[in-house]
């Protein structure tokens, strides 16, 4: 008996995969929802060029700058949204970067918009 | 003066006679935390977050994009503007679904937005970006 048992718990052992998933959460908006206006002020851009390159407000930044300098511009703004603008050539890879950064700063008005680098 | 005299007599012996019931439990463990892999998606290289959080196995189907912005659902591949309608409907058997989308980290933004847009068209809105955990 418990050598048969010893035989299953092999076989669920060698078979058991522990799937860890893990993701940034995201909730998009409403489709056809209405734009909603919001004051100049309360926007920070970070926009991604195609290679890879992020501005904070028009400002080069390195990746590691971001979380310190959003979370002093939400300090300051609690309503502060943060536009996240990607440029349609820029790896997936650089966004996910950019999100990680806003998730570890507590940024959670974000809008994700595809943008040219401007 | 008396003599104490100790003897050892202790008798080593592991008890094993509970060793079955221990390796039933861990049986049962092991078969009820079991999931076997329906899908195998695509190869990707999920690009790294640090702030990811850890997502529930329930109501979640996975988007996958490849590398090259092939986009592949239930192992079946389907064009970037043929997502919708799969999701709508995978949304109308489970209303709380959330879908993961897993992309490779080299594929340009232009695909995920726009398979962001044919999630946000199928009524998909909580999302999460698949990544990987582990500290950059």
């Amino acid at each position: 008996m418990s050598d048969i048992a010893f035989l299953l718990l092999i076989f669920f052992i060698s078979t058991t995969i522990f799937r860890i998933e893990a993701g940034i959460p995201l909730v998009l908006p409403r489709p056809g929802a209405s734009p909603v206006r919001i004051s100049p002020d309360d926007v920070l851009v970070i926009h991604t060029s195609a290679s890879g390159l992020v501005t904070l407000d028009g400002q080069p930044v390195t990746l590691r700058e971001i979380e310190p300098r959003v979370r002093q511009r939400i300090g300051a703004n609690p309503g502060l949204i943060v536009s996240v603008s990607t440029d349609p050539a820029a790896q997936y890879r650089s966004l996910v970067d950019v999100l990680d950064e806003l998730g570890k700063a507590r940024a959670t008005r974000i809008s994700l918009r595809m943008g040219e680098s401007g | 003066m008396a003599r104490v005299q100790r003897t050892l007599r202790a008798d080593v012996r592991i008890p094993v006679a509970s060793m079955a019931d221990i390796a039933f439990l861990l049986i049962i463990f092991y078969m009820s935390t079991t999931i076997f892999r329906m899908e195998n998606g695509l190869p990707v290289t999920l690009p790294e977050a640090e702030s990811a959080e850890r997502l529930q196995n329930e109501h979640l189907a996975h988007v996958w994009i490849g590398a090259r912005g092939e986009v592949s659902i239930d192992d079946r591949i389907v064009p970037v503007d043929g997502i919708a309608p799969v999701v709508a409907r995978k949304l109308q058997a489970d209303p709380a679904l959330t879908v993961a989308v897993v992309a490779d980290g080299r594929v340009p933004y232009r695909v995920v937005a726009r398979a962001l847009e044919e999630l946000q068209s199928a009524g998909a809105l909580s999302i999460t970006f698949s990544s990987d955990p582990q500290a950059r």
